[in-house]
């Protein structure tokens, strides 16, 4: 049996940061990844990452936009220490290698983004993911860790009252493997695809955060689902903050910088949740452009001129002329919101730990808190380092005192026993059929505005394919990456995490950040000033609240 | 853009180790409006009519790299190529797994080969430990700097380079574009320390392997443009140990060999990229020429238009600036 002090599941930029920490402390360490880490979503993020390194910014600026972009849901003490971390942690970057994009003085350029007070967010053109995930790559190469590249998360195994190892599937051999770990650290990003039209990527399926939800980890937060102002065509690819943060604007099919009305103090550059609810209520009323693609509104950059869009938003030229056949120099985009980012996960402290002994959490799959009811912009490529450095640290401290683990036969029997099961049918729906299904239900009851009703059908919806799920089937037979049987793995992963979502949202009659109820519009701290906290049970799950920290910033009404 | 669909017909490499004993070629029909992405109808494909097909991808935003195959034999990323010029092209969409890389199933392939050539280079910054990074802060440079590297940081590692390079398939010590491509950016980036221990290391490692046909920079979806970047290596690999290899001999001896006369002295350039012993075992395929083309053997005349000739070498060949 494979046998290592520290195991990180996920190799985006929070899984690689912790590998890192850990492997400096000493420890045994390996990652489980079900893609080379270089393809991992933390690749994808584009307009930048924040620190308040500019002469005239303060971390105390940087804390309170957070605080206030949180919608006061956000813990403070974890909030302050992430702020104070993320000058040295960018620096840190640099030191690695990572390619910035530079000022003419050689200093890091930094860029205004939404929900922030200064131009506080440094980046990398507009494909800033890609250059950290480049440069950690880079960095982790020169530290000793073992890799396992293409295998699936299946389970974590806890017993005694611990982790004792995962089990894992290996896609190229189509073997379940039990790997032994003393600490084990869940880094597994967001799972946007349990909506239709995302942002994320087709591997953002939230599997370390159901695993660990199995596993009987808190899951935290999990109604909070942050919607990105500006996606493109039908899929919803992300077009960057930094669009706006360049100085890109909104429009109506009025030809109205509608965002005078919502935001006139910052307009564009608003909090994300704030934009994207300004953008579907222009929609909904009727402002909109209809199009091929549903309805949208224009985010124009043309007055910024062939070289600035060029240089700052490469990709998003890119993507606009090959996926969309339209050019930003030359036209207005067609966008509107799709869903983007878990403010929610695994419950976590500080050091990354949760209410599980040996179970670690970092990054999107995580909730800490530091981004409350709505994260900002720049906040989560931060996060990933901070948290996953700290994560790291705290797992190869524990992994250091604590004594062996062991996983027995039986743990890895009941794993493929119920995944035997899907291969022996000879009826039953394929995954991906219920996967669509799942998609088409959040998309349609549980997306930026709710209401009760809704989100009941969307529930009794969840519940009904959780049901048809039990009669899956997986028609491939073959062991050699058996995308069907990932498929499942996956979809059954994205069934639980979608019932928390919406047993979370329900219950919280109040509208805060990036949770809006129709039928509760005003934020009520009073009653809700509290974190939701969600635990298995076999009826589903099971809801309990929890105080946030404050230190120095009283809740105000918030106003952009 | 109009909701039209076309008839789109697929012809998608198959294979599963274990079930079928050789590749085959499976066709599937779809209606697809034109600028459907070739990734997205291959998912739907899998989806509603054949769950087995397997094929890597993730982002569909042209920013993993995962999706990269062949499509109608050309190296792209699926997620960004669209079915309608596809097909108008084409008449039908031929999809296969990327080559230079051993098939594992279906349209995926076993990237180690590629990976093991980016792990060769050493791909991460080499520092002096006697030049250590600034304390507490960032390095400085320039956007100039910064720009003299621009294109390799947007190389999303998918493979579409090593998969369209023929040196790739004909030699396997070739490192490949995108490794090279990465060394190009470690070798001029100023905070690394071993700018000449880089060069020296790679140019008898397979540098000059490289053919020059352009055809990664044609691949490449993120206009990393490879081969100039291997051309940029070639020249800092000479200035800074001289030609130490029959490639680089080749280079500089071919260059120096037409300014005689304009054409080619085929004599003299094969002594200075193999040396006289080098030319002693060649002897025998010398003979062979000799019989067919015996001209090869006279002195090449000078050509008309020396004059144009000489304006290039004193453009590649500026004189020394003078001191202020």
């Amino acid at each position: 049996m494979l046998r290592h002090e520290v195991v990180v599941v996920g190799a985006g930029l929070a899984g690689q940061r912790a590998a890192l920490a850990a492997a400096g402390a000493g420890r045994d360490v390996a990652i489980v990844t079900k893609m080379h880490p270089l393809r991992s979503h933390s690749g994808a993020a584009q307009g930048g990452i924040n620190a308040a390194i500019g002469v005239n910014d303060s971390v105390d600026a940087h804390i309170f936009d957070t605080v206030k972009g949180s919608d006061y849901l956000g813990d403070q003490d974890a909030i302050e220490f992430f702020c104070r971390e993320a000058g040295p942690t960018v620096i840190e970057m640099e030191h690695f290698g990572t390619i910035f994009t530079r000022a003419e003085d050689g200093s890091l350029a930094q860029r205004p983004f939404g929900g922030a007070g200064f131009p506080r967010t440094v980046y990398a053109a507009d494909r800033t993911g890609l250059a950290l995930l480049q440069g950690l790559w880079e960095q982790l190469g020169t530290a000793r860790f073992t890799l396992y590249e293409e295998w699936e998360l299946a389970r974590i195994v806890v017993r005694d009252g611990r982790v004792q190892g995962i089990v894992a599937l290996d896609k190229k051999t189509g073997e379940f493997q039990p790997v032994a770990a003393k600490a084990v650290i869940v880094a597994t990003g967001g799972a946007g695809r349990i909506y239709g039209r995302s942002t994320n990527a087709h591997s953002c399926t939230g599997d370390g955060a159901a695993a660990a939800y199995r596993a009987g980890a808190f899951l935290k937060d999990m109604e909070f689902v942050q919607f990105h102002p500006t996606a493109l065509l039908e899929g919803g690819i992300l077009v960057t903050e930094a669009a706006r943060g360049e100085g890109g604007i909104l429009k109506n099919a009025a030809g109205e910088r509608f965002m005078t009305k919502y935001a006139p103090k910052v307009l564009e550059l608003a909090s994300r949740d704030v934009v994207a609810r300004a953008i579907t209520t222009e929609i909904l009323e009727g402002r909109g452009f209809t199009g091929p693609y549903g309805p949208y509104v224009h985010l124009e950059l043309m007055h910024l001129g062939k070289e600035k869009i060029e240089s700052r938003l490469q990709e998003i030229c890119d993507l606009c002329r090959s996926f969309a056949g339209m050019d930003p120099v030359a036209d207005p985009i067609p966008i509107s919101p799709a869903q983007h980012y878990m403010m929610g996960g695994v419950g976590t402290n500080i050091p990354g730990e949760t209410n599980v002994p040996g179970l670690y959490a970092a990054g999107e799959a995580a909730c800490v808190s530091i981004h409350g009811a709505n994260r900002l912009g720049g906040n989560s490529l931060m996060e990933t380092l901070v948290f996953g450095k700290s994560a790291g640290a705290a797992a190869a401290a524990y992994a250091e005192k604590a004594p062996a683990t062991t996983l027995l036969p039986g743990d890895l029997d009941s794993v493929t026993a119920s995944y035997r099961a899907w291969f022996g049918r000879a009826d039953g729906e394929d995954p991906s059929t219920l996967r669509n299904d799942l998609q088409q239900t959040m998309d349609r009851y549980v997306n930026l505005f709710r209401t009760e009703a809704d989100l009941a059908e969307g529930l009794r919806k969840v519940r009904a394919i959780q049901e048809r799920f039990s009669r899956v089937r997986v028609v491939d037979q073959s062991t050699v990456f058996n995308i069907n049987l990932t498929d499942a793995i996956e979809t059954e992963h994205m069934l639980d995490l979608a019932e928390v979502i919406i047993v979370g949202a329900i219950a919280r009659t109040e509208s805060r950040g990036a949770h809006f109820r129709k039928d509760y519009p005003k934020r009520d701290d009073a009653q809700w000033m509290k974190h939701t906290l969600a635990l298995r049970t076999p009826s589903g799950p099971a809801l309990s609240y929890s105080p946030v920290a404050f230190t120095r910033w009283e809740p105000k009404e918030r106003v952009y | 853009m109009s909701a039209d669909t076309i008839s789109v017909p697929f012809d998608v490499y198959r294979y599963q180790p274990g079930k079928d004993s050789a590749a085959r070629y499976q066709r599937y029909t779809l209606d697809l409006v034109p600028h459907t992405p070739v990734l997205t109808a291959l998912l739907q494909i899998r989806a509603e009519t054949d769950p087995s097909l397997g094929l890597r991808y993730s982002c569909r935003s042209a920013i993993c790299g995962s999706c990269a195959m062949q499509i109608n034999s050309k190296s792209r990323l699926a997620c960004e190529t669209q079915v309608g010029p596809e097909v108008a092209r084409h008449g039908r969409i031929v999809v296969e797994p990327m080559r230079n890389q051993p098939v594992l199933r279906d349209l995926i392939v076993d990237q180690s080969p590629f990976w093991r050539e980016y792990n060769k280079i050493e791909p991460h910054l080499k520092l002096d430990p006697r030049r250590p990074m600034p304390a507490g802060k960032v390095t400085v440079m320039t956007p100039a700097q910064v720009d003299r590297f621009k294109e390799t940081p947007r190389c999303i590692a998918c493979a579409a380079c090593y998969s369209a390079c023929p040196a790739a398939e004909a030699d396997p010590g070739f490192p490949g574009p995108m490794a090279l491509a990465k060394l190009y950016r470690f070798a001029v980036d100023p905070r690394d320390t071993a700018h000449q221990e880089r060069l020296v290391r790679i140019q008898p490692n397979g540098l000059w392997l490289c053919l020059r046909c352009h055809l990664c920079t044609e691949a490449c979806p993120k206009d990393v443009r490879p081969s100039e970047r291997i051309r940029d290596l070639k020249e800092m690999a000479i200035a800074a140990q001289g030609a130490t290899e029959m490639g680089s001999r080749h280079a500089v001896g071919f260059k120096e060999n037409l300014k005689g006369a304009g054409q080619l002295n085929e004599m003299k350039l094969v002594r200075a990229t193999s040396g006289l012993t080098g030319m002693l075992g060649q002897l025998g395929q010398g003979i062979r020429i000799y019989r067919k083309k015996p001209e090869i053997m006279k002195r090449p005349r000078k050509i008309e238009g020396m004059d144009e000739l000489e304006k290039i070498y004193a453009a590649l060949d500026p004189p020394p600036k003078e001191g202020p």
